[in-house]
């Protein structure tokens, strides 16, 4: 058993505020609901786009590198933030902070590194850089038998 | 941080340095067998480090991890079953395509995870051991990424696991919303002194537990298991069945003891709940099944409803004892299960995933020693005897019986009834005669390093159900020092 | 004398040996293994057999160890050896080598050779425990071992169904006796604690009055246990069946040693018979009666091995009578003539079958006696020993029995006579019809040396074999043979006539046609022999009909509902679980999210 029910009080004022939420909605959509008009036409069912009549899909499919890139952004943009904790409080912790802030640091490092070594900071494509390779190398590719 | 500290701390910084100069060296050169032999080689040194840190055990590592011996315990059975999937990974992933060198420094950084789970004693400790290890799963489950059915998997993974985290960490909220403290032993001090549970409390624990209860698949968390267990490669399932879930049963033990969770009367309806939905959906939904990936995967459920009651039994019965019933049956589901889905990996070729029964049929005349293993391990699933597995559902039905929990007991008794059927049906499949031979270019995949691992799970197996006097010792010696 | 404990061990090793290598040894290899083992065995046995005959002829105990113990019961693994179980192990291991040795030759065309051997030397081992044993439940296991055996060899052809039919008739109609054997052992462990065979018999005698309820029980169920191994009233229909078993087989299981364990049982345990007076009557009682039914069964069969059955349920007939009329030693006596001279008759009936390629029919044949001489002859000394001709082995022990019964009852007596006169009859309707007359067919085999040796020993001994003498008197009390004085010479010479008149009878129908035996057959009463009596469509509507009946009815088994409901409501509640498994990723989160809410709600309610 719950030894120490909330009084009602307690709650009162967040019922009020979710059925004032509730309210709200009900209206807005209700009164668009009832006083609006309505056209059944199939242009009707068309997404809104400032008169101009839409072309294509919605759902645009980005190069994953945009995500990537982005991901490791915010990644070593986060791992800033520990570094500028450390800096305000460097003399509080001292040697051992400072061990702890380069055995970090080094493992970004190593990590950027490893990004690199992967290809994954090169903006191209794999196509472009595949491309990219053939022409380096490619003079005895076309020039062979 | 003194010397103590960090050699008890050795076993991770071991296993961070794997990661860190695996990554390095795939920097330098791309080369699958050298990255897994590095991985490996990490784990056997961090398996070793835990000598010395037993030495020093136990040792409270900051506020956040306390390396008792529990602790080391756990970590040397999931770095064990670390380096077992480590081998089926190496033969079931080095004639397919792609870049497969990730792979084992996922594993080694979700067996970082996991070990840091089972020696947390803080809730921050437990996010990050948590996280740690999901987010390693996630990438593991969804390795192959031209399959379609792995990338569903993992994708369903990812958002499930990120709903459970929520759930968990609102749990963690209400919790240091009302007693303002994060780690275990202080809450466990807060709780002492307080003569009962509030709403909030109560509500914050129960959403940690439904939180863990997605990570074990305890129904009614459980629906995402077949999906992910059959998306997900076998090794990698093996993974999750075992390393995963083992971490966080550690954990919750831990959490429990340490709390005085066990104290929480309003949570043991709660819990009982979830273990006899767990062993009943568990073992029914996996009566018909025809894909043995999925099958194990419902199976897998009700084992972890079979372990929830041992460890309910906790609230009734000496913390040593329950201890060291959970241990022991996690041993014998970790050799049980790896193997079963080691049998798995080792038949499955890169074009075919071997899961469903009807590659099972007649494997005893084709592949006789692998059929044997499996069966082997199926029937330790099942419980029978002289296998490992008869010796931990005894030890589950005497902490249940001790503590007086008949109506565990008796969906103990309906599921393992449930349970014998679809197990002995896989075997009967195997064993059954094939009408035509199978045209010999179906490859022969034999991996020497699943074959060890299967071998070594094979004897172990036997040999825990034979003499489980060998290995009870040093669950009991740890058990004993455990919740005092 | 520590050489008994391994006569059972070689053939069990020949067994062992056979049945995991047998698939990949050589017809050679097999033949050496199966019958070796045997001939070991047969070594050894004459060598113990000598050493006690030498000494004093006191029985000789091995013990082995301990076989069972638990509580206040003990059963030592022990054998025993008397002149009663000497004799028996002369027969089944001198006749076994014998019959082995044959066999080796008969069956070495069939696919399934190691298989063979390796029940019969399952068979002979398991015979072996039997006579051997000093404890009746030991003696229990061989008593089994060996209805295995017989099964297994009855249904060696099992790819017809008939022979399966035949061999599941055997092994349940022994079963029903064998229950009865079951029985008596617990009766007997119950009221007098022991199991031990001699320990048994000397608590019997100083415990039980004569005539007491309890000795009579117990010696009726034994009586009850020997009538079904013996195939004697009113268990004996499964004997003509079992023909089916390959002709060695007959020779040795259904001939020489298997069903003449029942008077091996009776004779073991005759101290309790001599107790039990009206349980000794009943067992006289059914030999008279069995031979005599058995006898005219054996007059009208056309098959020859069907005429032999016949002919072996009458003979152990006789061996009961003997043991009913307390001469113990004339029942053994006989058991021995009759393994010699049964055994030659069966292996000479297979070589005829052998060189005619299975054909069993005994008016196909004919005319035989220049193509196969070797036959001929041993059917004809067999045939006079069987028909107890003077001078013959079965003579001697026949005219014993027949004068022995006379002095009890002269009844019986006189059935013994008109069984005599019937098998001599049929036995030389048997002798005249194959090997004399014309010959119809040609024979296309020829029998070897194999074949021939075990043809000619047995010839020998069924001729002499009655000048043997065996000290029974021993183990028996002194028979009434010896202690009453000669009956009346006309009772003698009646005995001596009968089989001679059967013979002539025979001679007149068969051999010179005088007589036409269509003229004094009545048809249905020659049916009705040649199905022995009707007895299998008797205990068709008695029993199996009935039983038929009852499970027809219960078809849908009234246990097994319980079960059933149990699988189909597993059924419906796996479909039912099955349909959350949608694969659906919000259906997923969605009821994680409300199984949160429903354990909260419980946590918080509780």
């Amino acid at each position: 058993m719950i030894a120490e029910a909330s009084p009602v009080s307690h709650i009162l004022p967040l019922l009020v505020f979710f059925g004032a939420i509730f309210a709200l909605t009900a209206v807005m959509l209700g009164g668009a609901y009832f006083l609006g008009q309505r056209h059944r036409t199939p242009r009707a069912e068309e997404p809104f786009e400032s008169g101009i009549v839409p072309t294509g899909d919605v759902h645009l499919r980005f190069s994953v590198h945009f995500y990537l890139i982005a991901i490791f952004f915010v990644i070593f943009d986060m791992e800033t933030v520990f570094l500028f904790a450390w800096a305000i409080a460097v003399r509080e912790a001292g040697w051992t902070g400072f061990i702890e802030a380069l055995i970090f640091i080094g493992i970004l490092i190593a990590t950027l590194i490893y990004l690199e070594a992967i290809g994954a900071l090169d903006w191209r494509t794999r196509r472009q850089r595949r491309e990219a390779d053939r022409r380096q190398h490619g003079s005895d590719a076309c020039t062979g038998p | 941080m003194h010397s103590d500290a960090l050699i008890a701390l050795l076993p991770f910084l071991m296993m961070t340095a794997t990661a860190v100069a695996a990554m390095l060296a795939i920097a330098i050169r791309r080369n699958f067998a050298l990255v897994n032999g590095l991985v490996g080689g990490g784990i056997v040194l961090s398996l070793l480090s835990l000598a010395p840190a037993s030495h020093r055990a136990p040792v409270q590592v900051t506020e956040l991890l306390r390396m008792d011996d529990y602790a080391l315990f756990f970590i040397a059975l999931l770095l064990l079953a670390g380096l077992a999937v480590l081998g089926l990974c190496h033969d079931y992933f080095k004639e397919r395509e792609g870049q497969n060198e990730e792979l084992p420094i996922l594993l080694g950084t979700a067996l970082l995870g996991g070990s840091v789970l089972a020696a947390s004693s803080h809730f921050a400790s437990l996010f990050l051991g948590l996280e740690t290890l999901s987010i390693s799963l996630f990438t593991l489950i969804g390795y192959p990424v031209e399959q379609r059915r792995s990338l569903e998997a993992a994708v369903k993974y990812l958002i499930l696991s990120g709903t459970s985290s929520a759930f968990m960490l609102m749990g963690i909220a209400f919790l240091y919303a009302e007693s303002g403290e994060l780690s275990f032993g202080g809450l466990g001090r807060f709780i002492a002194s307080e003569p009962a549970m509030n709403a909030v409390m109560v509500s914050g624990v129960v959403l940690i537990v439904a939180g863990l209860g997605f990570k074990l698949s305890l129904a009614p968390f459980h629906l995402w298991t077949p999906d992910v267990y059959e998306g997900a490669p076998a090794p990698v399932t093996a993974f999750i069945a075992t390393v995963s879930k083992g971490a966080v049963f550690a954990l919750l033990l831990r959490l429990f003891v340490e709390t005085g969770g066990y104290g929480f009367a309003p949570l043991r309806p709660v819990l009982s709940l979830i273990a006899v939905l767990s062993i009943l959906a568990g073992n029914l939904l996996a009566l018909l099944q025809t894909n043995v990936k999925r099958l194990l995967a419902y199976s897998s459920i009700a084992h972890m409803g079979y372990l929830l009651v041992a460890f309910i039994a906790g609230a009734a019965i000496a913390k040593p004892l329950v201890a060291e019933s959970v241990t022991f049956y996690l041993a014998a589901y970790f050799i049980t299960t790896l193997g079963a889905f080691g049998v798995v990996s080792m038949l499955s070729s890169a074009q075919l995933e071997a899961a469903d029964m009807a590659l099972f049929r007649g494997l005893f005349w084709r592949r006789p020693y692998l059929a044997g293993t499996f069966t082997l391990m199926l029937l330790s699933l099942a419980g029978i005897p002289l296998t490992a597995g008869f010796i931990g559902k005894f030890y589950v039905f005497t902490s249940g019986a001790d503590g007086g929990f008949w109506g565990l007991l008796t969906a103990i008794i309906v599921g393992s009834g449930l349970g014998i059927f679809y197990y002995l049906r896989i075997i009967l499949a195997m064993a059954m005669e094939v009408e035509k031979i199978e045209p010999e270019s179906e490859e022969k995949f034999v991996g020497l390093q699943s074959a060890v691992t299967l071998v070594v799970l094979s004897l172990l197996l036997v040999w825990f159900g034979v003499f489980p006097g060998d290995l009870i010792p040093y669950i009991h010696a740890l058990a004993g020092s455990f919740g005092k | 004398m520590e050489l008994l404990g391994w006569i059972p061990f070689f053939p069990l090793l020949g067994f062992l040996a056979l049945v995991f290598f047998g698939r990949s040894l050589s017809k050679p290899m097999v033949a050496l293994i199966g019958v070796g083992s045997v001939g070991i065995s047969a070594l050894l046995a004459f060598l113990v057999g000598f050493e006690l005959l030498r000494g004093s002829m006191a029985p000789y105990r091995l013990a082995l160890g301990s076989w069972i113990t638990t509580g206040d019961l003990t059963i030592p693994f022990g054998f025993y050896l008397d002149s009663l179980s000497m004799t028996m192990l002369f027969v089944v291991t001198g006749v076994g080598l014998l019959i082995h040795l044959y066999a080796a030759e008969f069956m070495e065309a069939d696919a399934g050779y190691a298989r063979f051997f390796a029940y019969m030397n399952l068979f002979v081992a398991a015979m072996l425990t039997l006579v051997l044993a000093d404890n009746l439940l030991l003696l229990y296991l061989g008593w089994e071992g060996v209805g295995l055996g017989s099964y297994l060899l009855i249904g060696f052809w099992y790819v017809n169904p008939d022979n399966g039919y035949a061999a599941r008739k055997a092994f349940v109609m022994t079963r029903v006796g064998d229950m009865a054997l079951a029985l008596s052992l617990f009766l007997l462990f119950t009221e007098l604690h022991s199991l031990d065979i001699q320990t048994v018999m000397e608590r019997a005698q100083s415990e039980w009055k004569v005539g007491a309820v309890l000795p009579v029980t117990a010696a009726a169920l034994l009586l009850g246990g020997a009538a079904g191994k013996s195939a004697q009233l009113p268990l004996q229909t499964w004997l003509p069946d079992a023909m089916a078993g390959p002709t060695p087989v007959s020779a040795l299981i259904h001939a020489a040693t298997m069903v003449t364990a029942g008077v091996y049982l009776i004779a073991r345990t005759h101290v309790l018979f001599m107790l039990a007076p009206s349980a000794q009557t009943a067992v006289a009682v059914v030999g008279g009666v069995t031979l005599l039914i058995a006898g005219f069964s054996g007059l009208v069969q056309t098959d020859i091995k069907r005429i032999l059955a016949y002919s072996t349920i009458s003979q152990i007939g006789y061996m009961f009578l003997a043991l009913g009329v307390g001469a113990w030693s004339a029942a053994i006596f006989h058991l021995l003539t009759h393994a010699f001279f049964k055994a030659l008759l069966f292996l000479a009936a297979g070589a005829v079958i052998f060189c005619f390629h299975h054909e069993h029919d005994i008016f196909k044949m004919g005319g035989l006696r220049k193509a196969m001489p070797l036959a001929f002859w041993s059917f004809l000394i067999g045939s006079a020993a069987l028909a107890a001709l003077p001078f013959t082995s079965g003579y001697y022990s026949k005219h014993e029995i027949l004068l022995a019964a006379f002095e009890t009852s002269p009844i019986l007596w006189g059935m013994g006579c008109l069984g005599a006169l019937i098998t001599g009859i049929y036995s030389f309707r048997l002798l005249f019809v194959v090997f004399f007359g014309h010959q119809t067919r040609e024979v296309e085999a020829a029998i070897g040396n194999r074949m021939r040796i075990p043809l000619v020993l047995l010839s020998v001994l069924a001729l002499f074999g009655g000048l043997l003498q065996i000290p029974l008197d021993t183990v028996f009390p002194a028979s009434i043979e010896t202690t009453l004085p000669s009956p009346s010479p006309w009772v003698s010479i009646v005995t001596l006539m009968m089989p001679i008149l059967g013979l002539l009878i025979a001679a007149l129908f068969y051999l010179t046609g005088t007589l036409s035996s269509t003229a004094f057959t009545n048809e249905p009463i020659k049916r009705l022999l040649l199905s022995g009596w009707g007895f299998d469509a008797l205990y068709r509507t008695l029993f199996i009909h009935p039983f038929v009946a009852l499970t027809r009815w219960n078809k849908k088994d009234v246990l097994d509902s319980p079960y059933l409901r149990t699988a189909w409501l597993s059924r419906k509640l796996h479909d039912l679980t099955r349909a959350a498994q949608t694969g659906r990723i919000r259906w997923y989160a969605a009821s994680m999210a409300w199984g949160a809410v429903v354990v909260i709600a419980i946590g918080l309610l509780s």
